[in-house]
């Protein structure tokens, strides 16, 4: 059994709108074969309310991992105060400098969104249930990221830059 | 618990599969109860089984929620305490 | 109680007796104050004629476990709020005793102390012993179980996930040595006030039940019930095992699903800040 319905009737979820990807995966009634005819691999099936063991089991700890925990945090919480003078940087500083805070503007803000998509795909597209489309999922957001990354120091370098940009709209 | 109806030779669903291996581990876990309870829970296991023969097959929900229902009762029933089973 | 409670409901010793069960319940919550006392205002209003009924209309979710294939309904009851409690409880334990005997719900204490009688009202996540009745008649007010968790029946969700979880965090003095007089482990007043607004949770589960980080990551993510008991162990000063405790959040999951939505906060019955608890684990945590 590939698919499990996750959204079922025996939840409190009645005439409650489910959204998510996961409430339109398992609404697929055919249990996986429609999606496995997407080459999307199946949602692994969870024991049922994630209840592992017998009732009066603990629940598991995980791992400890710092990098993930509370590292990831902080580096997180340091990019998102670091934005704050960085936006207002640009419209104050010479133009002369304009490059290098640009530079320094857009490697943080495609930082700070990386980490919030990133959050965004360990809360809907859990490894727990998704499996191989979490790590794909990942692995898109990585290669996202980079191109965007690429693509902005094309800009800079070749044409007039964010700030550049916005000076222009700004006058137009 | 669910209606089995077992084509021969051909491949039972995901969901059978789990409802005829509850069953097994339901049998498995009557041995391990004093000899002269055997029949007591055998019957008691049948009986809960064919109580809801007439579920449909594509009724997944349902399923669901009994295998849910069963596996815990399995878990309860399970323990050395429990000796023997009034019908 | 019930019966008790509306008898006295005409008499002036009534009044004061909502006056003070009002005056009790506002020490527990202090922001609801302001509305618990007009509600008593309102009370000693001079009681209507027995002939006008005040009927409040309730929509109540049933599920029973005995008919797995049938859906489950919201089923309507009629209460006359003249002869019940002022309280959500009192409206659904009248409904059970006099309407429909299988109607399934936990209480226990009716005082907002035990927490078993949580459920969803009218869209928030509350005590149904702690809630007023919304004395708006044209309204219907609709009550379901606990929001996104598996149902037992009616309105009793099932918590073992959530009791599991509690058991993880290990919710007990956890240190090597007690003093030599084999008395009680003593701690400064100071220490004592840290743990206020942490030891007075009562694990109803309306925080975590109306957290949609709990929703979505049930099975790993612990919830604001659990990490607020969590950082009421951190801050003990008579507990020694922080460091454990803390490197058992040290993953991408059991703490760091909080996105700081503070449903919980708004939620909660008690009127106690999870978010908060939270957001000082996570600093107590960096760097």
């Amino acid at each position: 059994m590939s698919i499990r319905v996750i959204a079922s009737p025996v939840r409190a979820s009645l005439a409650r709108p489910c959204l998510g990807l996961r409430a339109i995966r398992s609404s697929i009634p055919t249990h996986g074969v429609a999606v496995r005819h997407l080459g999307i691999p199946p949602l692994i099936a969870q024991p049922p309310g994630g209840i592992v063991g017998t009732v009066n089991d603990a629940a598991k700890v995980p791992p400890p991992e710092k990098v993930h925990g509370s590292y990831h945090w902080t580096f997180e919480r340091l990019i998102a105060i670091g934005l704050i003078p960085l936006t207002v940087a640009p419209f104050i500083s010479d133009a002369a400098l304009a490059p290098a805070i640009d530079s320094v503007l857009v490697t943080t803000t495609l930082v700070h969104s990386y980490f919030g998509l990133q959050s965004c795909i360990i809360d809907y597209i859990p490894k727990r249930e998704f499996g191989k489309v979490h790590d794909a999922c990942m692995w898109l957001l990585l290669g996202g990221t980079i191109v965007t990354g690429y693509g902005f120091y094309k800009y800079e370098t070749e044409d007039i830059g964010l700030s550049g940009t916005i000076a222009k709209v700004w006058k137009a | 618990m669910v209606t089995m109806v077992v084509k021969r030779g051909g491949r039972l669903t995901g969901l059978q599969r789990d409802v005829l291996n509850l069953y097994r581990s339901c049998l498995r876990a009557i041995r391990k109860k004093p000899p002269e309870s055997r029949n007591n829970f055998l019957i008691f296991t049948r009986r809960q089984f064919e109580q809801h023969r007439a579920i449909s097959k594509s009724d997944f929900t349902t399923i669901e929620y009994l295998l849910r229902r069963g596996r815990h009762q399995l878990e309860t029933y399970s323990n050395n305490g429990v000796r023997n089973v009034a019908i | 109680m019930n019966s008790c409670r509306t008898s006295l409901a005409t008499t002036s010793s009534a009044i004061a007796g909502s006056v003070r069960r009002s005056m009790m319940s506002s020490t527990l919550r202090a922001p609801m104050v302001a509305s618990l006392r007009s509600m008593a205002t309102a009370t000693s209003e001079p009681a209507r004629p027995a002939s006008t009924p005040r009927m409040k209309k309730l929509k109540i979710y049933r599920w029973n476990p005995d008919e797995p294939s049938s859906k489950p309904y919201m089923q309507d009851f009629e209460v006359d709020l003249n002869e019940c409690g002022p309280m959500m409880l009192d409206a659904i334990l009248k409904i059970k005793n006099e309407q429909d005997a299988t109607l399934t719900l936990r209480r226990s204490c009716r005082e907002g102390i035990c927490g078993s009688c949580a459920m969803n009202i009218n869209g928030t996540n509350t005590l149904a012993c702690l809630c007023r009745i919304d004395t708006d008649l044209t309204q219907t007010t609709k009550v379901y179980p606990l929001p996104h968790m598996f149902v037992v029946k009616d309105l009793v969700p099932d918590l073992t996930q959530f009791y599991k979880q509690y058991k993880s965090i290990k919710p007990y003095l956890q240190r090597a040595d007690y003093p030599a007089d084999g008395k009680e482990t003593l701690q400064s007043i100071e220490d004592r006030k840290k743990l206020d607004g942490l030891y007075e949770c009562i694990l109803c589960a309306c925080c975590s039940t109306s957290c949609p980080s709990y929703w979505w990551n049930q099975s790993e993510y612990l919830g604001p019930a659990i990490l607020l008991q969590t950082y009421r162990w951190l801050a003990d000063s008579r507990d020694h095992a922080t460091e454990e405790r803390k490197l058992a959040l040290q993953n991408s999951m059991s703490l760091y699903r909080c996105h700081t939505i503070m449903n919980c906060s708004r939620t909660c019955p008690k009127g106690l800040n999870p978010g908060l608890a939270i957001a000082k684990i996570k600093k107590s945590m960096a760097l």
